[in-house]
């Protein structure tokens, strides 16, 4: 995987020193500075990752793995798996759904936010962030009560009139799927904003008045001006909503338990399931079916790095 | 060159362990739960409500009536797979010395845990107890080669309870229902929904205990000499059929999940009836105002005959890792396994925990009748139905398997036939797919 | 002369009227959630299920309750202790990372970069068992650093650190060489002050990450001696009976540190998160 300008912004070329012993030294202190955290990164996160690779290959109790026979096996069986099919199927559907309208809806209140007249700024930053704040299993608590069968969306959408029974939420597969990706935007959106308004205000208003004054509308300023000028934001915002949505997990576990009839269910969560919960695990085809998602990641994490980088 | 980056090197070692360091002193203690003291046990439990209180009701009658220095450390896990992971992670680090000396354990996964992790188990040979005072079908989950590894805390027997008002309503009595046909009982829900708005009953569609239960009280497994075989076992099919049609026609409630099971469906007073393992009963009483209205009986069958089943429960095994198993043998067989009244009617008190011994269960306490159920003594008639629930074969995919037939009524209710065909087609899925789990 | 400034400034205003609707309808959308988790901390457990929707009297009670249930404030403890030495940590070693890749760029680090950011691509759970043995082998289960050492240097750190430090000028550090610093003191006395706003940001984020985190300590902390907070609220909502009204008030105890440290240090926040160097 080659490493895309967009990300890194490349680098400087080293300044020129009449002396090579000074650049010699400068150089090394530059590995020297990348040293703990490339060998933590290794220890805690390589060598693990080794372990589950060969993990992957095996069959049986952990005590006692033997190779798997084929040593593909595991990954063979995954395609005759129906749960991990629905399981992606289902990671994919937030995926396409949700990402796109949380980083739209991010953007657009990131281009209010920064508009120099607006009032209260700070509050409605504030409070736009605010979801954030709460941890993951909390969350989860509060939509599940919000949209339980005699929770608070049913009494108050009842109270309106616009329902005459109650729906229930999270036992239907459509509505399920719902709750889930509008839980995921609550939770997220302000986050991925903070990103684009904070790029939005390294951009210098002049540029705007400059296109103001050529007559350029607020859409063409929008996609000539500031997307280019954020597009590495973007495509870093772009990695993390993909990168967390494959690896979806605390959702799926906390608010509808992969239910109902897997509807939700996540790749990550059926992978937990099949290693932890569940009786004894199957570490082995857990492994097998983590390294998919590790591809799939790696795939479209490439695909965005390419289409970010159109440089000029 | 080098010193300087050897000098680097140490300073940021040590910026970096200033803070940890200072309080990685304080918690180092706490690194083994394995407790060291000679009167101290630890223990791994769940549910602040239930179980814990009856180890607690164990520890004080042991420090009472044994060893006054005893201790119990009970470590509280937010879960019965929490402790699973325990033993799981242990056991794949090859040390045991992370578990505490003693773990609550769900029933139903110890014998596969027994088979996969042989080495992280005590047995209970050494315990001088009575063990024909326990239901036998309770011990049937902790045994194994006649080895007793167990040591049974609560007591699983499904209860079905009824609102008496409510069945009054539709012009129904308890003993209408006691001993019905699951027709008869359908024909009453069916009642009951249109004069109460209420269902006759109610089922946590992610746990989908309620076929297990159903097909116990006819006496029968689903599975045989290990393999699934509910797919074509007629009794199954037909209990699948009606569970279907209930849901269908509104009488019973299918929660998405065990919260939306209790909170909404019990504590949010929209059932007039709940069958479960009986420790449901502590979730019933929340509901203050329903006080008197309940009773309980047994479990309708498909030909008629009172019924008996029981779902969920765990016990109290020893580990690997106790180095004290005299003290820890002593200790639970004098409380939970020599049916220690102390133990068991404080249990009882402070956490509804209901034993599974009949000599506990000859206590004044458990004879005493409950305001709740309209005076009924419960615990008592409880303890009866548990020596009457059929020994049926169990497997160590007991769970998933619930989980498969759970997806297969959710499939058929949303598809919206309940007829046989369909019913069959759906279990031959579910079964089929448990079936690639398990060669798997 | 005065007059049409005025005019101007208040149809400016006339013309934002869609977005402030739209700032409040989604701060209510935002917020409100959290207020339901305020007054349900108020609430008893059936009033909870039916979903009441203003304050009850029965906080003291479920606070009380709380106490009574779980070790609120070790675990309270514990959490600030775990999250607070991870942030320094992290950031220290993820700063340095950054600084290096930026500012010493070349082919092979670019390389190594693109190689580390592979470790975030695996899902959590494959590797939580080899992990675990790790750490159980090295003897610090139920320790600060059992928590901390998986998680103290993450390829998204060092790559924020490292896009931000495109914004420190060249320049500081030529003259601070030509001044006769050494490297090591660029980075303490040049690199860190100039970028303190996106340490503010890196800080609030790895925080949040820290104080939420949830599976790696539930597998790490064998002894409930090191609960976090998640973990108390996990154990809240477990059981065959849960209390919905202290069990909001533990959610309620669990969001107010990282809310406060958002408060405090939001202004950095928002402007550390991209590098704008001040």
């Amino acid at each position: 995987m080659s490493y895309p300008r967009c990300m890194s912004f490349g680098g400087r070329e080293s300044v020129k020193t009449s002396r090579n012993s000074v650049k010699a030294k400068q150089r090394r202190w530059g590995w020297a500075f990348l040293i703990p955290a490339t060998v933590m990164i290794i220890v805690m996160s390589f060598y693990p990752m080794v372990q589950a690779l060969i993990t992957s290959f095996k069959k049986g109790p952990i005590l006692n793995m033997q190779m798997a026979d084929p040593w593909y096996n595991n990954y063979t069986r995954i395609l005759q798996d129906k749960i991990f099919i629905t399981a992606m199927k289902n990671t994919f559907l937030y995926l396409i759904i949700q990402v796109p309208i949380m980083l739209i809806l991010a953007m657009l209140l990131a281009q209010i936010l920064n508009n120099k007249d607006l009032k209260f700024k700070g509050i409605f930053r504030t409070m736009v962030f605010l979801p954030c704040a709460t941890s993951l299993v909390s969350y989860a608590l509060i939509f599940k009560s919000l949209f339980a069968t005699q929770g608070l969306i049913n009494s108050v959408l009842r109270s309106l009139h616009i329902i005459s029974e109650n729906i229930n939420w999270l036992g239907t597969a459509g509505t399920a799927k719902f709750v889930i990706i509008f839980a995921l935007i609550w939770r997220w959106t302000g986050y991925n904003m903070v990103f684009y308004l904070a790029g939005l205000q390294n951009i210098d208003y002049q540029v705007y008045e400059a296109a103001k004054i050529d007559g350029a509308s607020a859409w063409k300023t929008f996609w000539r001006i500031t997307v280019p000028l954020l597009k590495p934001v973007i495509v870093m915002t772009f990695i993390m909503s993909i990168n967390g949505t494959l690896q979806l997990f605390d959702e799926s576990v906390n608010l509808t338990n992969g239910g109902p009839a897997n509807a939700t269910i996540t790749m990550s969560h059926y992978i937990y399931n099949m290693s932890f919960g569940q009786g004894v695990g199957k570490f082995g085809y857990a492994s097998a079916m983590s390294f998919v998602v590790f591809i799939m990641v790696g795939v479209l994490a490439a695909i965005n790095m390419k289409v970010g980088d159109t440089r000029d | 060159m080098k010193r300087k980056l050897i000098a680097l090197l140490t300073a940021s070692v040590m910026a970096v362990s200033m803070v940890p360091a200072a309080v990685y002193a304080e918690e180092a203690p706490a690194a083994d739960v394995a407790s060291e003291d000679e009167n101290t046990l630890s223990v791994y439990a769940w549910d602040a409500n239930f179980n814990i209180p009856a180890l607690e009701a164990a520890e004080a009658d042991y420090q009472k009536n044994v060893n006054p220095d005893f201790k119990l450390n009970i470590i509280t896990q937010s879960g019965s797979s929490d402790v699973e992971n325990a033993v799981t992670l242990a056991a794949s680090a090859g040390d045991y010395s992370t578990l505490p000396d003693i773990v609550l354990f769900q029933d139903h996964y110890f014998q596969q845990f027994h088979l996969n992790y042989p080495d992280a188990w005590q047995d209970l040979s050494t315990a001088d107890v009575d063990w024909s005072d326990y239901g036998a079908e309770k011990l049937s989950y902790s045994t194994i080669d006649d080895v007793h590894y167990g040591a049974p805390v609560d007591n699983g027997t499904a209860i079905m309870a009824y609102r008496t008002d409510l069945l009054e309503e539709a012009g129904y009595t308890v003993e209408d229902m006691t001993g019905c046909t699951w027709d008869k009982f359908i024909e009453v829900g069916k009642a009951v929904y249109e004069k109460t708005g209420k269902y006759l009953l109610c089922m946590d569609g992610s746990g989908n205990d309620l076929p297990y239960m159903m097909l116990q009280a006819e006496g029968e497994s689903q599975f045989t000499d290990g393999a699934p075989t509910f797919a074509s076992n007629e009794k199954y099919i037909q209990i699948i059929a009606d569970i279907v049609t209930m849901i269908n026609e509104k009488v019973l409630y299918l929660g998405n999940d065990w919260s939306d099971y209790t909170d909404q469906a019990i504590v949010g007073d929209m059932v007039a009836g709940v069958l479960n393992g009986n420790w449901i009963i502590p979730t019933m009483e929340q509901v203050a105002e329903n006080s008197g209205k309940w009773a309980i009986t047994s479990l309708p069958t498909l030909e008629g005959g009172e019924g008996y089943a029981a779902n969920g429960g765990s016990s109290l095994y020893i580990t690997a890792n106790c180095t004290k198993p005299e003290l820890a043998v002593d200790f639970l067989s004098k409380t939970f396994l020599g049916g220690s009244t102390e133990t068991y009617d404080a249990a009882l008190k402070n956490g509804g925990v209901i034993t599974c011994s009949s000599k506990a269960g000859a206590s004044d306490v458990y004879q005493e009748g409950v305001d709740f159920f309209e005076g009924q003594p419960i615990y008592a008639d409880i303890v009866k139905m548990g020596a009457n629930v059929p020994i049926v074969e169990q497997s160590d995919y007991h769970y998933q398997c619930r989980q498969y037939v759970g997806t297969a009524i959710q499939n058929l209710v949303a598809g919206g036939d309940a007829s046989l065909e369909a019913v069959a087609a759906a279990l031959e899925d579910a079964q089929g797919q448990l079936e690639f789990e398990m060669e798997g | 002369m005065t007059e049409k400034p005025k005019r101007n400034k208040s149809s400016i205003q006339r013309r934002l009227i869609p977005s402030y609707v739209f700032l409040i309808i989604w701060s209510f959308f935002s917020v409100f959630p959290l207020y339901w988790m305020i007054t349900a901390a108020t609430n008893t457990t059936v009033e909870v299920a039916r979903g009441k929707i203003w304050f009850g009297t029965a906080a003291v009670e479920n606070f009380r309750n709380l106490l009574a249930a779980q070790p609120l404030w070790k675990s309270m403890g514990n959490s600030f202790l775990y999250a607070i030495a991870q942030t320094l940590l992290c950031l220290f070693i993820c700063s340095l990372a950054g600084f290096g890749f930026e500012l010493y760029a070349d082919k092979a680090k670019d390389r190594l970069f693109a190689f580390l950011l592979l470790a975030m691509m695996i899902p959590g759970v494959a590797t939580m068992i080899p992990l675990f043995v790790l750490i159980s082998r090295m003897g610090l289960l139920n320790s600060v650093w059992g928590f901390i050492l998986p998680q103290v240097s993450t390829p998204f750190m060092i790559m924020m650190f490292r896009n931000n430090s495109r914004n420190f000028p060249p320049a500081i550090m030529e003259a601070a060489r030509i001044d006769g610093q050494t490297e090591v003191g660029i980075f303490f006395k040049q690199y860190m002050p100039i970028m303190r706003s996106t340490y503010a940001a890196a800080a609030v984020i790895t925080f949040m990450n820290a104080w939420n985190a949830y599976l790696w300590p539930k597998v790490v902390m064998t002894d409930n001696r090191a609960q976090t907070m998640p973990m108390l609220i996990a154990n809240l909502a477990s059981g065959y009976t849960i209390d919905y009204g202290m069990l909001m008030m533990g959610v309620l105890f669990c969001s107010v540190p990282t809310m406060v440290v958002f408060f405090v240090l939001q202004k950095q926040f928002a402007e550390g998160i991209t590098g704008s160097v001040k």
